[in-house]
């Protein structure tokens, strides 16, 4: 469903990402995990089209070239990345955020709109499963939300927009056992045969949940190792200054 | 004879009577602005000099509007409605729906003898182009509010300006008179037809003791216009003001907006959002009095600013010797989007007293790449989102305006701009 080929990234020259491949079939869930400047949250933001990038290399979502797309082209591709750290947007409402967001994806998908009153049911029911308080829909998008709010409130929007990929950057970071319970189980939730999920982390207790199919570690900008789920627990316990064995494709 | 002469006698050749004379021997005197003068700084005052010494009065009322013509340029907002065009009182555009006893809204014949008749002291002009209002004023517009009474709907006055041959002058006047303990709603505003026009609108308020007025000015001018406004303000003590000033239309606007506190515990907020694009130019300068002890008075303007367009906002606070428990706040934000756009922005704090709260903060910056990135990234386009967060920007602003169709009416002037 997804493929990486080659990929490269740099910023004012710096080189970040240095020929990085990766391939996530159909209903599978892969987990980045790497140390702090590997380039994980550079992989997140060149998929989704953040500008500011000198971006080479070939990725493709179904056999559509990503890189040649705007951001809001690649959502209706069917990629969503959820923020590591979500955007506080004082002044526009979260209800109406989210509306909009899924109505422009309609759109591009050719079904119909969704009402102000049946889209309101909608989101409280998909609120609730992810234990969210409906009075956030009244706030505006992420302002003055705690940092587990922030990320229910991207898994949300996970939800009610129904991607094809879905990219995580760090959801697990800077949230409590409850929120992390919530969110990994609203993700796990979310799964799909045809839906494939790309977990960027640098702990394993999300994978706990997750329990991906693959494990790719990251390292200077190029995928090191790979492995199953054991790998992920074995870096949680070592750390990730043990690079000994096979790059594995 | 000099420039000044000149325009006073192309523009108000016929002005004879006291007050006529009055504002002539001030305006021989102080004369009209310069771009020397610090209040005038952000204004190109020169080529407003030269638009005006070549223009000539209107030739009187236009007859080809109707209701439907008014409803488009300047809305209708649920209330009575009066409509005057270049300066004359039009009743046949105007409404003549009831209001409750004491109340008076409409037009009055001399100008000149309205602040005697209202309580308001008339004072020193302004300015030369005050002094030329009072000069070359028509029929000014009334609002009168009896002590005590309460009127939920907005009282509209609307000052169409209709283009002739030439460039058009046109000095529109408006006084509200608020008693004590009435609450009115008032809204004033200039619109018209596209073409070479000056409009130089003086407008004056009085909130009486314990009043409480929310007073709206829009300028939604046409192309072609070049618009010079004031509204002088005077609170009794405990009164309440609620002044929103829209800048959308013209090619040159400015508006001074002065306020006096001339009672204890009176409180005002004034709120305005200009939106200059192409080459627009829009300008504010507003000056709130602290003159009597235990005022509030907050000051909150935004500017959005695009294409090669400037807007300026110049804010000053004077607090006099001798007031106490004084609180005054002013803030003035601006979103410019385009590289070509410029805003300026000049605190100017004159305090005199030292039982005084006093803040002031002004910010010029772009939209929020992160933010834009973020609205991209769940789908939304990029005008769409950009139009979002404008509106946001815009939001706060535009929540100030009590009536909600005018509410509604603002609001689709600024999300157009995305």
């Amino acid at each position: 469903m997804l493929r990486i080929e080659g990929l490269t990234a740099a910023v004012g020259g710096t080189s970040i990402l240095r020929g990085l491949d990766l391939a996530i079939g159909a209903g599978e869930v892969h987990a980045v995990m790497g140390p702090n400047g590997a380039g994980k949250s550079t992989l997140a933001n060149v998929l989704a089209g953040r500008d500011g990038y000198d971006v080479a290399g070939t990725v493709t979502l179904d056999g559509v070239d990503l890189l040649g797309l705007t951001p809001e082209q690649r959502a209706a591709a069917g990629l969503f990345l959820a923020f590591q750290y979500p955007v506080e947007i004082p002044g526009v409402g979260n209800m109406y955020f989210l509306r909009t967001a899924l109505n422009a994806l309609r759109r591009e998908r050719r079904q119909p709109e969704v009402g102000a009153i049946e889209f309101l049911a909608m989101a409280k029911e998909h609120m609730a499963r992810l234990e969210m308080d409906p009075a956030l829909l009244n706030r505006s998008v992420n302002a003055g939300f705690s940092g587990g709010e922030k990320k229910r409130n991207e898994v949300l929007q996970l939800s009610l927009l129904e991607p094809r990929l879905v990219i995580l950057d760090e959801t697990d970071s800077g949230l409590d056992i409850d929120a992390l319970r919530a969110v990994a189980e609203g993700v796990d939730r979310l799964r799909r045969p045809d839906r494939a999920m790309l977990v960027i982390t640098h702990y394993a207790r999300l994978l706990e949940q997750l329990r991906p199919d693959r494990v790719h570690v990251l390292s200077e900008g190029r995928i090191v190792r790979s492995g199953d789920y054991e790998l992920a627990l074995e870096l949680d316990a070592a750390g990730y200054g043990v690079r000994s064995g096979t790059p594995v494709r | 004879m000099t420039a000044t002469d000149t325009i006073v006698e192309r523009l108000a050749a016929g002005a004879v009577d006291e007050a006529a004379s009055r504002a002539r021997a001030w305006l021989a005197t102080h004369g009209f602005p310069h771009g020397r003068d610090e209040a005038w700084h952000y204004t190109p005052v020169d080529e407003i000099l030269a638009t005006l010494a070549g223009a000539v009065p209107a030739a009187g009322p236009a007859g080809h509007l109707d209701r439907s013509i008014v409803d488009d340029l300047a809305g209708d907002h649920g209330g009575r409605r009066i409509v005057f065009v270049n300066g004359v009182y039009v009743p046949q555009l105007s409404d003549d729906r009831p209001l409750p006893p004491g109340f008076h809204f409409g037009p009055l014949a001399e100008p000149s003898g309205v602040p005697a008749m209202l309580g308001t002291p008339g004072g020193d002009p302004l300015d030369g182009f005050d002094a030329l209002n009072r000069l070359a004023a028509g029929e000014a517009a009334v609002v009168r509010s009896p002590p005590g009474a309460r009127l939920d709907s907005p009282l509209h006055v609307v000052h169409l300006g209709v283009p002739g041959r030439g460039t058009t002058a046109v000095h529109p006047r408006t006084f509200v008179h608020a008693a004590a303990e009435s609450r009115i709603t008032v809204i004033e505003t200039y619109a018209g037809l596209p073409g070479a026009m000056v409009t130089n609108a003086s407008s004056t308020v009085h909130v009486g003791a314990g009043a409480v007025v929310a007073y709206h000015r829009i300028q939604a001018e046409a192309p072609g216009v070049t618009h010079l406004g004031r509204t002088r303000i005077g609170q009794a003590a405990g009164s309440e003001l609620r002044a929103v000033s829209i800048m959308t239309g013209a090619d040159i606007a400015r508006l001074t907006l002065d306020v006096v506190l001339n009672g204890r515990e009176a409180r005002t907020t004034l709120d305005g959002l200009y939106v200059p694009r192409h080459r627009q130019r829009h300008d504010h300068v507003v000056t709130v009095d602290h003159g009597a002890s235990a005022g509030t008075s907050r000051q909150r303007f935004k500017g959005i600013i695009d294409g090669h367009a400037r807007g300026s906002f110049g804010g000053r606070i004077i607090v006099r010797p001798g007031t106490v428990a004084t609180d005054a706040d002013q803030s003035n934000h601006n979103l410019l989007l385009s590289s070509t756009a410029q805003a300026d922005t000049q605190p100017w704090l004159e305090i005199f007293a030292d039982d005084v709260r006093c803040t002031h903060g002004a910010t010029v910056g772009r939209l929020d790449d992160d933010a834009l990135f973020y609205l991209r990234s769940r789908g939304v386009p990029l005008a769409e989102a950009r139009a979002m967060l404008i509106a946001a920007f815009a939001d706060e602003v535009i929540a100030r305006i009590a009536p909600e169709s005018l509410q509604q009416r603002v609001a689709a002037t600024v999300y157009a701009k995305g």
